[in-house]
C-alpha cells in the first residue's frame, strides 16, 4: 500500500518551519502554560496577571462557513487576466490598490475592516474531511471542532445558556455534522438550530401541566437532598445544574425566536436562511452565547459555477456587511471575532459543464472583529491560481490564528480524563502578519 | 556450623522451594475475592486511608442488578432480597444473576460500547444491522465465550462464514479503514493509544513508537470493505500484496515494516508462487482472497498470553466496567509512566483471567464477591465530602452514571412495562410448546435475526431455559424501538472514551419535556397496581419507592407522599398525583447514577 504509510504533511508548502524545534517545545511550554490555561482560561500568566486588574468580557466568536467551497476567483482573489478567470470583472476595494470580484460590491466597500488570506493551501478536497479539517485544526480524527473549544474554553460558572450553538438546513448534504466536541464530551457539543427551528424539548407540551412541573421538582430536589447526605457531591450536583440550566433555557427560550427582533431588522438581514440565521447569531451572542456558527449551503458549484457564485454571492454580500455595521455600532464586533471561511476552494481550471470543482491547494478566507489587524491582505497565488507562491498558511495555522485574536493560549492543553491534548497541533502556529 | 557443598546446594533448593511454593499454598486458601480485598486494604494502611463502609442490601442490590442484568431489579425482586436473611445471600444473587438471560443481554450492551464506542459506519447499510452484532455477542456470552476466542472471532471474521459473520462489525463499523482499525486495535485489545505515533514516536509516551504503530497496521492494510451489490450484503477483502513504509514527521527517518505487534517479533509473509497469491481472484463483483491473510495472522497472533498487554487490557476494563475507574487509567493508556494504582492487583487478576482460560464471567464474579465492588458510595463518618477521596483508591463506591441502556430499560423496568412484556412473551412461547411439542429447540435459535425477530408462533424452543431466554431477547427487542430516542439523546460522542459523568441540558430538557418520557409516564402497569393502594398509604409509598429507587423510603419521605396524596378525591387524582411523583423519581440523581 505504498503511500498509504505516508505521515499527513505538517509544514504547509512554501512555508520554512523546523517542525521538530517547534513542536517540541511548543509541547514542552504547552504543558506549562495548561495547568495554569484551565484555571485562568487560557490565557498565559503573565497576561492574566496584567489583565487582574480588569478582566475583559470573554470574546465571541462567529464563524460563518461557506459551506459546499467558495470560489477565491469570484471572491477575494480574482484573476481576470488568466485564461481561468471567468467572466467577472475585479472591483476596486477601500484598501487602495487591492481588487476583489465584482460579485461582492459591499465587503469591497468595508475591505479595510477585514484582513483577507489568500495563500490557504490545506491540500484537503473531501467535503467532510476539509469540514472537520478547518473547524478542528487537525486532519486526525476526534478533536472537537472550535465552536466546542470555544465552549469549554470560553464557559462561566454562571452560563445560562449554551456555549456553542450550531445553525444549517435541513438537508442530507448539509456536510456539517462532521466534527462535534470530539474528546471534550457531549457538555460541549453544539445545540443544533435546523432550518431555523428551536432547540428540540425547549418548551414544556401541553400534556405536563404546571402542577407537574411542581410537584416533579419538589421530589427531585427532596430526592437529590437526601442522596447528597456523605456522598461525593460533584456528580450529583453537576446532574442538578443540568436541570437549573435546562429550566433557564426554558426560561429564556425566545433568544431563539426570531419574531422578536423587528421587521426593519430582519428586511435588512434578508429574508433567506443566511439572513435569518445571521440575524439570530446577533441575538444570540448578545445573550450570552460564546460562539455561533452559520453554514450558508450551496457554494459547491461544479455545473454553472458563474450563475452559482453570483447567487450565493448576492446572499452572502448585503448580509454579511449589514452584520458587521451592526456588530459595530452595537459594540459587538470590539468582543467577537467574525470568521469567513468554507471547507476549500474551487478549482481555476473551468469544467466541461462551467463548473469548478474542489480544490484545496490555493484558496481565499477573512476575519474581521476582535484581535484582528483589519487591511490586511497576505498572501499570494500565482497568475493562473493554482498554487500559492507566498505565505502558504494551513488549516492548523488558521486554527491557532483563531485562538489568538480570541485572546486565548493555542499552546495550552486540554486535560480531559486525565490526560493532556493541546489545545492547537503543536506543529502549526499563528499567522502574526493578521494579528493585532 | 559448615555445610557441605551438596548440602548447601540441596538448601538453597529447599529454600528457592518453599518461597516459590509456600505463598501459592496459603494464596490458594484464600478466597480469591479475598486476595484482591487485602491488596486493597494494604494500601489503604499504607497510605492512612479508611475504607467505606460495606453497602447496605439495597445499595448493593440495585448497584449488582445494574452492573449484571443492566437493569434496576423490580419491586419483587427487591422485597424478596430484603426480606432474605439467610447467610450469603449475596453471593446467590450474584450466581443467579450471572446464570440469567439478563447477563448475556447486559454484556453485549457492556461489549457493544466498548468495543465499537458508539461509532456508525459511513455508510450506515455497509454493515451488519447492530441488532445482529448485538445478537452474535448475547449468543456469545450466553455460551460463556471465552475473551481469547471472543477477539479472534471478531479479528478474522470477514463476514462470509454462517455463523458469527456479524463479528465483522469490529470492521465493517470503521469502514475497514487501515488507520482507524489499527488504532483501534491498539485501544481497545491491547490498552495502548498509539494514535500519535501514526505521525512520529509519541514525544510525551517514550514507548508508543511509531514502528509499533505501523506493526499493528500492516496486519490490516491490505483490508478492504467488499460490498456484494447483488445480496446486498458487505465484507472484509483483503489483498494478497502491499508493503507498508512510513517517515517521522519529527526526524524524517524512514522505515520498513511487516506486521508486528507492539515489542513482538515482525512476523514475515510467506513467498508465494507467483500466480498463486489468492485462492479466490478478487474479480468485478468477486471478493478475493488470499492465500496468505495477515488478517488471519492477526487473529492468531493477538489474543494470547505472550502478547504484551492483551491480558491486562482487558483485565483492567473489567475492574472499570465494575467499579468506575480501572487501575490503569485512562484505560488506553497503558506505559510505564502510567502505572497501575495497584500493580500487584492488576498482576493477579490478570494471571487469574489467564489460568482461568480468559473467562469473562468468572472474572466479573470474583471481582463483584469482592469487598472493594461491596463498598457503600457513602463516605465514612466524619470524612468531608468537599474532599472527597481519590478516585484511584477504591476508598468509597463511585457514582456512576447510568448508560444510556441501563438508563432506558430502567424506565421500562420501574413502570412495569419491561416484565410485563417478557411475560406476554414467555407466555406465548409456553403455550406455542404446549401445542407442538415436538418441535426441536435448536431451529429457533438457529434463525438469523437479519429479517426482525423469529415469529414467536412457530418453531418454539420447549425448555424453560431456553424458552425464558427467547422471551428475553424478544421483549427487549420489541421494547427497543421505544427507547431509541432517548439512547441517541443520552450517548457519548461516536469513536471518544468515556469522560466520565457529563450530564447536558439537552438530556435534561428530554427527561422533562419530551413526548417519549410523557409516553413512558402516561398508563404503566405500575401505576395500576400503585394506584388501589390509596387507603394504605404506607404501602403504597413503599411501593413507590421499592419500585422506583429499590428502597424504602424515609420518613421523612413518607410524610411528603402521604401529605401530596391526602387532598386526592377520585382515582384519576390519585394517578396524576402519584405520576407526578414517579416523574419526579425518576429525573433525581439517585435514580440517575449507579451508587
Amino acid at each position: 500500500v505504498q503511500g498509504q504509510g505516508q505521515p499527513q504533511r505538517h509544514e504547509p508548502a512554501g512555508k520554512c518551519r523546523d517542525v521538530q524545534h517547534v513542536s517540541r517545545r511548543g509541547l514542552l511550554r504547552s504543558t506549562l502554560g495548561g495547568a495554569v490555561g484551565a484555571a485562568i482560561g487560557g490565557r498565559t500568566v503573565f497576561e492574566a496577571e496584567a489583565a487582574a486588574a480588569a478582566v475583559p468580557p470573554p470574546k465571541k466568536l462567529l464563524l460563518l462557513f461557506l459551506s459546499g467551497g467558495a470560489s477565491q476567483l469570484e471572491t477575494f482573489d480574482p484573476k481576470p487576466d488568466s485564461k481561468y478567470g471567468g467572466p467577472f470583472r475585479p472591483i476596486a476595494t477601500s484598501i487602495p490598490g487591492i481588487q476583489i470580484g465584482e460579485l461582492l460590491p459591499h465587503t469591497a466597500t468595508i475591505l479595510d475592516r477585514l484582513a483577507v488570506i489568500r495563500s490557504v493551501n490545506t491540500g484537503e478536497t473531501s467535503h467532510f474531511r476539509g469540514h472537520y479539517l478547518l473547524q478542528s485544526g487537525r486532519k486526525v480524527p476526534g478533536y472537537p471542532v472550535l465552536g466546542s473549544v470555544m465552549a469549554r474554553l470560553l464557559e462561566r460558572p454562571g452560563d445560562e445558556l449554551p456555549g456553542y450553538v450550531t445553525m444549517r438546513r435541513h438537508h442530507p448534504q448539509a456536510y456539517t455534522d462532521v466534527g462535534d466536541a470530539g474528546f471534550l464530551g457531549p457538555r460541549y457539543e453544539g445545540v443544533m438550530i435546523i432550518d431555523g427551528k428551536p432547540p428540540a424539548n425547549i418548551a414544556r407540551p401541553d400534556a405536563i401541566d404546571a402542577v407537574t412541573v411542581k410537584t416533579r421538582d419538589h421530589i427531585r430536589r427532596l430526592t437529590n437532598r437526601r442522596f447528597l447526605q456523605r456522598r461525593v457531591p460533584r456528580s450529583i450536583q453537576s446532574y442538578s445544574d443540568s436541570y437549573h440550566k435546562a429550566d433557564a433555557l426554558m426560561r429564556r427560550r425566545e433568544v431563539f425566536d426570531l419574531e422578536r427582533e423587528s421587521a426593519a431588522d430582519r428586511a435588512r438581514y434578508g429574508d433567506h436562511h443566511f439572513g435569518r440565521n445571521c440575524l439570530l447569531a446577533r441575538r444570540l451572542l448578545e445573550a450570552g452565547v460564546h460562539c455561533v456558527k452559520v453554514a450558508h449551503h450551496d457554494w459547491d458549484a461544479h455545473f454553472e459555477n458563474f450563475h452559482w457564485q453570483r447567487q450565493r454571492c448576492l446572499e452572502f454580500d448585503r448580509t454579511f456587511v449589514t452584520l458587521l455595521d451592526d456588530f459595530r455600532d452595537r459594540g459587538l464586533l470590539d468582543e467577537t471575532l467574525v470568521v469567513i471561511m468554507g471547507e476549500m476552494g474551487r478549482t481555476p481550471r473551468i469544467n466541461y459543464y462551467g463548473g469548478r470543482d474542489h480544490w484545496g491547494d490555493a484558496w481565499s478566507m477573512a476575519f474581521a472583529g476582535c484581535g484582528i489587524k483589519p487591511g490586511v491582505v497576505l498572501g499570494k497565488t500565482n497568475a493562473l491560481g493554482t498554487e500559492v507562491v507566498d505565505g502558504a498558511v494551513d488549516a492548523g495555522d488558521l486554527f491557532h490564528t483563531i485562538m489568538a485574536a480570541m485572546g486565548l493560549d493555542p499552546k495550552g492543553n486540554y486535560q480531559v480524563g486525565g490526560r493532556d491534548n493541546p489545545i492547537a497541533d503543536p506543529a502549526m502556529s499563528a499567522i502574526r502578519e493578521v494579528l493585532a | 556450623l559448615s555445610l557441605s557443598a551438596t548440602q548447601s546446594r540441596r538448601l538453597f533448593a529447599w529454600a528457592l522451594l518453599m518461597v516459590g511454593v509456600v505463598p501459592h499454598l496459603g494464596a490458594a486458601e484464600t478466597p480469591f475475592a479475598e486476595q484482591i480485598d487485602r491488596i486493597i486494604d494494604a494500601a489503604h494502611r499504607r497510605d492512612g486511608l479508611q475504607g467505606a463502609k460495606l453497602a447496605d442490601d439495597a445499595e448493593f442490590l440495585r448497584r449488582v442488578y445494574l452492573d449484571l442484568a443492566g437493569v434496576v431489579p423490580t419491586q419483587k425482586q427487591a422485597r424478596e432480597f430484603f426480606e432474605d436473611s439467610a447467610e450469603g445471600k449475596r453471593e446467590k444473587l450474584i450466581d443467579r444473576l450471572l446464570a440469567a438471560p439478563t447477563f448475556s443481554l447486559q454484556m453485549a450492551r457492556v461489549f457493544d460500547a466498548m468495543l465499537v464506542e458508539r461509532r456508525v459506519a459511513t455508510i450506515p447499510s455497509y454493515d451488519f444491522k447492530p441488532a445482529e452484532w448485538q445478537d452474535w455477542l448475547a449468543t456469545a456470552f450466553r455460551e460463556n465465550m471465552s475473551w481469547d476466542r471472543l477477539s479472534a472471532a471478531m479479528l478474522q471474521s470477514d463476514g462470509t462464514s454462517d455463523t458469527g459473520a456479524a463479528a465483522a462489525r469490529f470492521y465493517l463499523v470503521r469502514d475497514v479503514e487501515p488507520h482507524l482499525l489499527a488504532r483501534d486495535i491498539g485501544r481497545l485489545f491491547l490498552g495502548k493509544d498509539l494514535q500519535c505515533a501514526q505521525c512520529h514516536d509519541d514525544p510525551r509516551i517514550k514507548t508508543y513508537l511509531q514502528a509499533d504503530y505501523y506493526g499493528l497496521y500492516a496486519f490490516v492494510s491490505r483490508l478492504k470493505h467488499f460490498r456484494d451489490d447483488k445480496q446486498k450484503m458487505n465484507f472484509v477483502t483483503e489483498k494478497a500484496a502491499g508493503d507498508v513504509s512510513f517517515t517521522s514527521a519529527f526526524s524524517g527517518e524512514m522505515g520498513k515494516t511487516n506486521p508486528l505487534l507492539p515489542g513482538g517479533e515482525m512476523i514475515a509473509d510467506p513467498t508465494l508462487v507467483k500466480g498463486k497469491e489468492y485462492q479466490v481472484k478478487p474479480e468485478k463483483g468477486q471478493m478475493g482472497i488470499p492465500t496468505y491473510s495477515r488478517r488471519l495472522q492477526l487473529a492468531r497472533q493477538l489474543p494470547r498470553k505472550q502478547t504484551i498487554g492483551f491480558s491486562r487490557n482487558i483485565t483492567n476494563r473489567l475492574w472499570d466496567q465494575m467499579l468506575g475507574r480501572g487501575l490503569v487509567h485512562p484505560l488506553d493508556m497503558h506505559h510505564p509512566d502510567n502505572p497501575p494504582s495497584h500493580p500487584e492487583l492488576l498482576d493477579r487478576l490478570s494471571q487469574r483471567f489467564e489460568a482461568t482460560g480468559y473467562d469473562i464471567r468468572g472474572l466479573l464474579r470474583e471481582i463483584a464477591l469482592t469487598r472493594a465492588y461491596q463498598r457503600s458510595s457513602r463516605l465514612p463518618e466524619g470524612a468531608d465530602p468537599k474532599r472527597p477521596p481519590a478516585a484511584r483508591d477504591f476508598v468509597v463506591a463511585a457514582l456512576r452514571p447510568l448508560t444510556p441502556e441501563q438508563l432506558g430499560w430502567s424506565v421500562m423496568q420501574v413502570t412495569g412495562r419491561l416484565s410485563s412484556r417478557i411475560e406476554r412473551f414467555d407466555r406465548k412461547l409456553r403455550e406455542a410448546a404446549e401445542k407442538k411439542p415436538e418441535k426441536n429447540p435448536e431451529k429457533a435459535s438457529a434463525k438469523t435475526p437479519q429479517t426482525g425477530p423469529p415469529p414467536i408462533d412457530s418453531d418454539a424452543p420447549a425448555g424453560p431455559d431456553e424458552r425464558n431466554w427467547q422471551a428475553h431477547r424478544q421483549a427487549y427487542r420489541e421494547l427497543a424501538t421505544e427507547l431509541s430516542g432517548l439512547f441517541t439523546v443520552f450517548s457519548r460522542l461516536p469513536g471518544q472514551p468515556d469522560n466520565g459523568f457529563q450530564p447536558s441540558v439537552d438530556q435534561a430538557l428530554f427527561l422533562l419535556n419530551s413526548e417519549q418520557m410523557v409516553k413512558f409516564t402516561g398508563d404503566f402497569p405500575l401505576l395500576d397496581r400503585l394506584t388501589p393502594l390509596a387507603d394504605k398509604p404506607d404501602d403504597l409509598v413503599s411501593g413507590l419507592y421499592l419500585s422506583i429507587l429499590a428502597r424504602l423510603p424515609a420518613d421523612e419521605e413518607r410524610r411528603e407522599v402521604a401529605g401530596l396524596l391526602a387532598g386526592t378525591k377520585t382515582v384519576e387524582e390519585r394517578r396524576a398525583v402519584i405520576r407526578r411523583i414517579i416523574w419526579g423519581l425518576l429525573v433525581s440523581a439517585e435514580f440517575r447514577l449507579n451508587h
